[in-house]
C-alpha cells in the first residue's frame, strides 16, 4: 500500500499539477468568498434558511471558515467528476493493466492510490480554507459582515470542525467514485451513471419522496456539507454517509481483486 | 539453461463458449528466448495476461519463475513485462512515468537514466509520454519492463504498429536483451520479427497448441525448398515437366519453379533435378537449395494442420 501510495504521490506532487491547483485553490477561496459574502442575508425570523448564509452566522466565531465550508459544499459535483475521472480514467487508458504489474495486490493497490488522493486533497483543502479566511476577512467589510470574533479561541475551533466536515465530505464523494469507477470502467459511462443518480435523479425523487434526504447517499452527502439540514442532523448524515462509504470501498475493493484486467 | 522459467499445464480460458485459450501446455526454459507465434485473436494475449496475473485461468495450472500464476505477487518483482500498447501518463514525462513504475514496484530510481540509455531514450527522457512517435512509446514500455532488472521478460507484440526503421530497432533492442542472459518470451504475428532471435517457439492458433520446441527444429520439420530457374524463360512450362516426371510437386514463383524437397536430401534432390534438366535439354540458369524460414515453415504447418 505504502508503494502504491508513494506512486500515486510522484504523479501528483509536480511541478504542473501544483501550479494547476494552486490556481483552482485561489480562484475557488477567492471567487467563492466573495460569491458566499455576497449572498448573505439577515436572519429570518423562522431560524433556519437552509445553506444560505446570514450576517448573524457569518459574524460568529466560525463565520470565516462557515465560508470555506459553504463552498465547498456547492462544489460537490465538481468533486465527484474529479473523483470518477480519476479512478475510472486509469481503466480506459490500460493504465491498471501497467500498475499491477509492478503491484498485483490488488486492494493494496486501489487504497493506496485512495489514500494519496485524499492526503493530496486534504492539503489542498487546507490550504482552500486558509486563504478563503484570509479572503473572507479582507472582503467582509465591504459586505458590512463583521469578523471581529474569527479570531478567537473560538474561531479556531470552528476552523478545524469545519475543515473536518469537509474533508469528510470529499472523502465521501471519493469512495462513492472509486466504486462507480471501478463497478463502470469507463470515464463517460461512469460519470454519466454518477452524475444522474446523484444529481437530478436524487433530487427528484426527494421532491416526491419525502425520507428521500434521510437515505440517498448524494443527498446526505449535502447535508454534511451544509452541516445538518432541517431533516437530516449533522451527525445522522455522517452516521449514514460513513455506513454509504464502508460499503463502497468493500465493493469497489471485492470487484477489483476479482474482476480480469483486460484493457 | 537450468529449470524451467514459465510452465502451463492445460491452461485455458473460456468467454462464454468461446475458448480464448485452449488446454494449453508449454515449458519455456531458463534463458531461452522464446518466441510466441500465431495469428491476431489466437489467444497469445490472454495467455501472457494469464502468466501475468491480470486475467484468471478458467483451468489448467501455471507456473512463473517456479511460483503458481495465481500469486503474482511472488514473482512479478523479478518479471518485466509489456502487454499490448504501452499504456503509461500522457502527462507525464518518460523520467516521471519511469518514476511512478519504480516506486510502484520497489525498485531503485537509481536505475532510470539507465533504462533510458539501454532503449535509447536519453536525450528525450524530459519529454512528456503523449508527444512520443509509437515506437518510442514502445521504448519506453521496454525501459518500464527493465527497471526492475528482471530475470524474465513478457513482451507481448513490442514492434506492433512500428515502420520498418522501428522494427528493425526493436529487434536490435530485444536481441541485445537476449544477450543478457534473460528469459525472453515474445509475441508476434509478424514470423520474421521473432525468426532472428528466438532461440524457442510456440505455436498457437485458436487457442490451441500447434507446436512447442526449438526454432530450428520447427523449421527443419518444415523441409527444404529447391529454387529452378531455366535460362529461357520460356522452357519453364517444360521444367515444370521435368519435376513432375520426377515424382515431385513445383509451385511457380514468379520466372523460378519452387520443389519442396520432403522427404529427401535437399543437395542430392538438386544435382539429380539439374542432371534431368540437362538430359531434356533445359540449361539451368539458377540452382540452390533453400532454407525454410519461420514464415514458410508456418504457412505449411498450417496447411498440413499439424496438430
Amino acid at each position: 500500500m505504502i508503494r502504491a501510495f508513494n506512486a500515486e504521490l510522484a504523479r501528483l506532487v509536480r511541478q504542473r499539477v501544483l501550479a494547476w491547483m494552486t490556481l483552482a485553490v485561489l480562484v475557488f477561496s477567492i471567487g467563492g468568498a466573495a460569491i458566499v459574502l455576497a449572498s448573505a442575508e439577515p436572519a429570518r425570523p423562522g431560524g433556519s434558511t437552509g445553506r444560505a448564509p446570514t450576517f448573524q452566522s457569518l459574524a460568529e466565531a466560525g463565520g470565516g471558515t462557515e465560508v470555506f465550508r459553504l463552498i465547498a459544499s456547492f462544489s460537490g459535483t465538481f468533486v465527484f467528476v474529479v473523483f470518477v475521472g480519476l479512478f475510472a480514467l486509469e481503466f480506459s487508458r490500460g493504465t491498471y493493466r501497467t500498475m499491477l504489474l509492478r503491484q498485483p495486490q490488488r486492494i493494496r493497490l486501489l487504497a493506496g492510490r485512495l489514500l494519496a488522493l485524499l492526503a493530496f486533497a486534504a492539503a489542498a483543502l487546507l490550504a482552500a480554507e486558509v486563504v478563503t479566511w484570509v479572503a473572507a476577512k479582507a472582503m467582509a467589510p465591504a459586505f458590512d459582515v463583521s469578523t471581529g470574533a474569527w479570531t478567537s479561541l473560538d474561531g479556531l475551533g470552528d476552523a478545524v470542525a469545519d475543515y473536518g466536515i469537509v474533508l469528510f465530505w470529499v472523502t465521501g464523494y471519493a469512495l462513492l467514485a472509486m466504486m462507480i469507477g471501478v463497478l463502470l470502467q469507463s470515464v463517460p459511462l461512469a460519470l454519466a451513471v454518477g452524475i444522474a443518480w446523484a444529481g437530478p435523479l436524487e433530487h427528484l425523487l426527494q421532491d416526491a419522496w419525502g425520507p428521500a434526504q434521510r437515505l440517498f447517499p448524494g443527498l446526505l452527502l449535502e447535508a454534511v456539507a451544509a452541516g445538518g439540514v432541517p431533516d437530516v442532523s449533522l451527525s445522522r448524515a455522517i452516521a449514514s454517509v460513513s455506513f454509504y462509504a464502508v460499503a463502497a470501498g468493500c465493493i469497489a475493493a471485492v470487484v477489483f481483486r476479482r474482476r480480469d484486467v483486460t484493457a | 539453461m537450468t529449470g524451467t522459467a514459465i510452465a502451463t499445464d492445460k491452461l485455458t480460458k473460456r468467454y462464454g463458449a468461446r475458448a480464448a485459450v485452449d488446454d494449453l501446455t508449454v515449458e519455456v526454459p531458463r534463458g531461452a528466448v522464446a518466441g510466441f507465434i500465431g495469428p491476431n485473436g489466437a489467444g497469445k494475449t490472454t495467455t501472457m495476461a494469464m502468466l501475468l496475473g491480470l486475467v484468471r485461468p478458467t483451468s489448467g495450472r501455471g507456473t512463473v519463475l517456479g511460483e503458481p500464476i495465481q500469486r503474482p505477487q511472488r514473482y512479478l518483482h523479478k518479471v518485466g513485462a509489456l502487454l499490448e500498447a504501452p499504456a503509461l501518463w500522457p502527462s507525464l514525462t518518460a523520467v516521471e512515468n519511469l518514476r511512478v513504475l519504480a516506486r510502484l514496484g520497489g525498485h531503485d530510481e537509481r536505475r532510470i537514466p539507465e533504462v533510458l540509455d539501454v532503449v535509447g531514450l536519453s536525450a528525450r527522457m524530459n519529454d512528456r509520454f503523449g508527444k512520443y512517435s509509437l515506437g518510442m512509446k514502445q521504448r519506453l514500455g521496454i525501459a518500464g519492463a527493465l527497471l526492475g532488472d528482471p530475470e524474465l521478460l513478457i513482451l507481448d507484440e513490442p514492434a506492433n504498429g512500428l515502420d520498418p526503421a522501428g522494427m528493425s530497432e526493436m529487434r536490435n533492442l530485444i536481441g541485445r536483451i537476449a544477450q543478457q542472459g534473460r528469459t525472453v518470451l515474445v509475441s508476434s504475428h509478424i514470423l520474421s520479427e521473432l525468426e532472428q532471435f528466438s532461440d524457442w517457439l510456440f505455436v498457437i492458433e485458436q487457442g490451441r497448441l500447434m507446436y512447442a520446441g526449438q526454432s530450428e527444429k520447427f523449421a527443419a520439420d518444415a523441409g527444404h525448398e529447391i529454387v529452378l530457374a531455366a535460362i529461357d524463360p520460356a522452357q519453364l512450362l517444360a521444367l515444370a515437366d521435368v519435376v513432375s516426371a520426377s515424382g515431385l510437386e513445383a509451385g511457380r514463383d514468379k520466372d523460378f519453379l519452387v520443389v519442396r524437397a520432403d522427404g529427401h536430401e535437399p543437395r542430392q534432390l538438386a544435382a539429380k533435378l539439374n542432371a534431368a534438366a540437362a538430359s531434356n535439354g533445359i540449361v539451368l540458369a539458377e540452382l540452390h537449395v533453400r532454407r525454410p524460414n519461420l514464415e514458410s515453415s508456418y504457412l505449411r504447418m498450417v496447411e498440413r494442420g499439424i496438430a
